[in-house]
């Protein structure tokens, strides 16, 4: 009898368990493979731009580019600004909700804003001009500025990190260096936090509440309809794993798939690589301007002479000639303030006039320390080139191989060489915050309080000044090509080219959208 | 054999204390800064300075380590650094991947090796012998992602009969749970079964010189019963051993496999805390290691009175 009851309850439990293979719904899930994990979904907190790629799922922005780079009202209904050109009234749309059910109030907005200015480089400049920011009612948010400033909206409409996202006031009034713990957004998609696990998987259901806008979806402005039921973004750390995944059909897209791996997709008919033009990224050789020897402007134009792009971009892309592109624009090529002015010395390799250079400053064989990143391969490559073109111009390299844990830290030393300082290190940007001078870190030209390297120039900071106020387009292009001619004489880096990472997608989707940001409504399944 | 059992674990204390000092040590001597990880590359240094106030790394590290080993002490592990959640809470998130993955990898391991270790020594020196010994010297030679990306490329992306990658949850159902680690199960058993069908078969070898197998043999018994009544038992001892060290390395160890499948078990845990500098995680999953690989070795030492009735005493 006994015997009897175990197998019958083992029976039972055994029925229990099998009966929870069986699907519960025939939901539409899209599952997505970005180039990280997703540990916070604050993206004022951080600026990674994986944060930022699935923040926009669930939060929602007052104003928002479109494809013409031109700012349109997003959760904004629309704007008015007064004749003196210093108050701008924002009047919101109907219909704005949060997650939690909550409707989207002015001081909702107000709250958001003011603690995405306490932390994003271009909000702090708009603090700086901002008289008072206020929610006189529900529906409108008020902003004085001191004296007539054009940035104030592209800046609410910024596309990159940190994005200006609305959350609950409640939320907003954390510090900002603190990650929002339970996060609530207004977009089309809602965050399930019980189903998150950093380092795995985060989960994100369509928010039925959400009311797109009207217009058609262009860029990130424009509506935004949600198709799926469920967007996964899982964590894959092998992307080889991640490419198979793709072609198997367990996963619907992968953000980069490096170009030795293309190849895997021969012959594959459910998923194929697509080069994502508009994602474009720069790499960088960062010069610190602080240790020498690059503290002296001759042996930084040393250095210009002695590299050339096409040998780096090779490494990283071997024959994919159509994923890079040689490029000395500091505001990237094929962009409104693209030009070549002062490129010669950034394109064109010159062994001898580096020399000659190094000569006429009296080098006296300090070495270039270099801090060779080795667990990102494409830098690996990159400094395995770097080395035998300094030498050979007659540079002594100290080449010191570590993670780039570690090198993200060390390059915050201003220290000398000796105390833990160093000389050269690579890094990347992409598209959308290189091709903005008000973004472009290289061309600020802030000495100390600037981006790492501390290249410093006053005039640069006045060229930037002048452009945050310029209204006319050819002003603006004009001061964005003095910029340039600056930059390459000051030499705050060394561009090593511009590369269109290839995206994976599944064969049977369709309606992405053309954007530097990953963007995933309107996406839907054909089949 | 309680007051036994007591002993060992009352001795496990000081290694505690050795092991939190040394790991803290360690972990905090690393260069590479969290906050800078934490706050993302456009980040400014007044950004970073804010999140490393905010995480107590401006305190000298004599104080961060008396707030860790208080809290550690009262079983609070502390937060990631990384993800703001309990350590304990992150470990117990990956306890059942990485548990289920071991035990079904034993399980195969166990189901093909000991046989064959034993068939090998029956059959010592002899074309089986050797036939299995080159499997084993291949198994133990071929790197485990090699093993991954073929068992992938011909069952999951081929045929598709398994997944490419990730893990079901038990509570998905015991047998979509052993679908999705089937092929990761297989490519760690491949490695650990050439090492267990060696020392299997090392361990039999000598048994079957014994006395003991003599007096069986001469008794008339049957080889099934001569070899695994009484010589496999009298193996029994190294062999247990190794399995439960490889256990313990299956727990630890399998970073590699968990990365190849994606399965978010603990040894992508460590891996993914070391690379963020997330200090507590790394801290608190190496403690979590020392005290289960304390609690295996005491379990292997108990179990070593089943296979010989003098250790009971």
């Amino acid at each position: 009898m006994r015997r009897l009851k175990t197998i019958v309850l083992s029976a039972a439990i055994g029925a229990a368990m099998l009966a929870g293979t069986v699907s519960a719904s025939a939901e539409e899930v899209l599952r997505l493979r970005l180039n990280g994990d997703i540990n916070t979904l604050d993206p004022i907190s951080t600026t990674n731009f994986t944060i930022r790629n699935a923040a926009y799922l669930m939060y929602d922005t007052l104003f928002a580019l479109d494809s013409n780079y031109e700012v349109q009202p997003q959760m904004a209904e629309g704007y008015t600004l007064s004749d003196d050109g210093r108050v701008y009234t924002i009047t919101l749309r109907d219909g704005l909700m949060f997650h939690d059910g909550s409707p989207v109030t002015g001081a909702d907005v107000v709250a958001s804003i003011q603690r995405w200015g306490k932390v994003d480089g271009l909000g702090k400049i708009l603090f700086s001009k901002l008289q008072s920011i206020e929610a006189p009612d529900d529906k409108t948010v008020v902003l004085t500025m001191n004296e007539p400033w054009g940035q104030v909206i592209p800046a609410l409409g910024k596309i990159s990190s940190n994005v200006p996202v609305i959350m609950p006031a409640s939320q907003a009034a954390n510090d900002p260096s603190e990650a929002v713990a339970n996060p609530i957004g207004s977009g089309p998609y809602k965050l399930l936090p019980d189903e998150w696990v950093p380092g795995s998987i985060a989960v994100f259901e369509k928010f039925g509440d959400y009311v797109p806008r009207d217009e058609p979806a262009d860029m990130a402005a424009g509506g935004k309809v949600a198709h799926f039921d469920r967007v996964e973004l899982v964590y894959i750390p092998d992307t080889a794993t991640a490419i198979d995944a793709l072609i198997a059909g367990e996963i619907d897209w992968i953000e980069e798939v490096p170009a030795d791996m293309l190849a895997f997709f021969e012959g594959a008919d459910s998923a194929k690589p697509i080069a994502a033009r508009q994602s474009g990224n720069s790499m960088q050789l960062v010069v610190n301007h602080l240790n020498p020897p690059f503290d002296d402007p001759k042996i930084r134009h040393a250095l210009q002479w002695a590299v050339e792009q096409k040998p780096f971009l090779q490494a990283a892309y071997g024959n994919a000639t159509d994923r890079y592109l040689e490029c000395a624009a500091v505001f990237f090529c094929d962009t409104p303030y693209a030009t070549d002015a002062n490129t010669e010395r950034v394109l064109n390799r010159d062994v001898d006039k580096a020399k000659a250079l190094l000569e006429e400053a009296g080098y006296d064989g300090t070495p270039v320390v270099l801090m060779h990143v080795t667990d990102i391969p494409a830098h690996d490559a990159y400094y395995s080139v770097l080395k035998p073109m300094l030498e050979e111009a007659g540079f002594v390299v100290d080449d010191q191989p570590s993670d780039w844990a570690t090198v993200a830290t060390r390059r915050a030393s201003k220290e000398p060489v000796a105390d833990g300082g160093w000389n050269l290190f690579f890094t990347g940007w992409g598209f959308v915050d290189q091709s903005n001078p008000m973004t472009n870190v290289y061309v600020a030209g802030d000495c100390d309080n600037g981006w790492f390297g501390w290249a410093c120039s006053e005039e640069l900071q006045e060229l930037r000044k002048q452009f945050a106020e310029a209204e006319d387009p050819e002003v603006k292009k004009a001061l964005a090509e003095k910029m340039q001619i600056l930059t390459h004489d000051l030499v705050s880096y060394v561009p090593l080219g511009q590369s269109f990472p290839s995206q994976g997608i599944a064969t049977n989707l369709e309606g992405f959208i053309e954007s530097p940001v990953p963007f995933f409504w309107e996406v839907q399944r054909t089949q | 054999m309680l007051g036994y059992v007591l002993g060992r674990l009352l001795a496990a204390i000081p290694i505690f204390i050795l092991v939190a000092i040394f790991i803290f040590s360690l972990v905090h001597l690393t260069p590479g800064d969290p906050a800078v990880l934490l706050a993302g590359d456009n980040a400014n240094p007044q950004q970073v300075e804010k999140i490393r106030e905010r995480l107590h790394l401006d305190e000298p590290l004599i104080v961060q380590f008396g707030i860790w080993a208080g809290n550690a002490l009262q079983f609070d592990l502390g937060e990631s650094i990384y993800s703001n959640k309990p350590v304990t809470q992150l470990i117990a998130q990956r306890i059942e991947p990485t548990f289920v993955l071991a035990a079904v990898t034993l399980f195969l391991t166990v189901a093909i090796a000991v046989p064959l270790g034993v068939i090998a020594a029956w059959r010592a020196n002899g074309w089986i012998d050797r036939g299995i010994m080159a499997f084993a010297v291949l198994g133990f030679s071929v790197p485990v992602f090699v093993i991954a990306y073929l068992l992938v490329y011909f069952f999951a992306v081929s045929l598709r009969w398994f997944p490419v990658q990730g893990y079901k949850p038990l509570s998905n159902g015991l047998l979509t749970t052993l679908h999705s680690v089937t092929l990761p199960s297989i490519a760690l058993a491949l490695v650990f079964a050439a090492l267990i069908a060696r020392v299997t078969r090392a361990a039999m070898l000598e048994a079957l010189s014994e006395n003991f197998t003599r007096t069986a043999r001469a008794k008339g018994l049957g080889t099934f019963r001569i070899l695994v009544i009484h010589a496999l038992k009298s193996a029994g001892i190294p062999v247990i051993t190794v399995i439960g060290i490889g256990f313990a390395t299956l727990v630890g160890g399998v970073v590699v496999t968990e990365s190849v499948f994606n399965i978010p078990g603990i040894g992508r845990l460590t891996v993914d805390a070391i690379t963020r500098r997330d200090y507590p995680v790394v801290q608190g999953v190496i403690l979590f290691f020392s005290a289960l690989l304390i609690l295996i070795n005491l379990l292997i030492d108990l179990s070593y009175a089943l296979f010989d009735p003098r250790v009971k005493g």
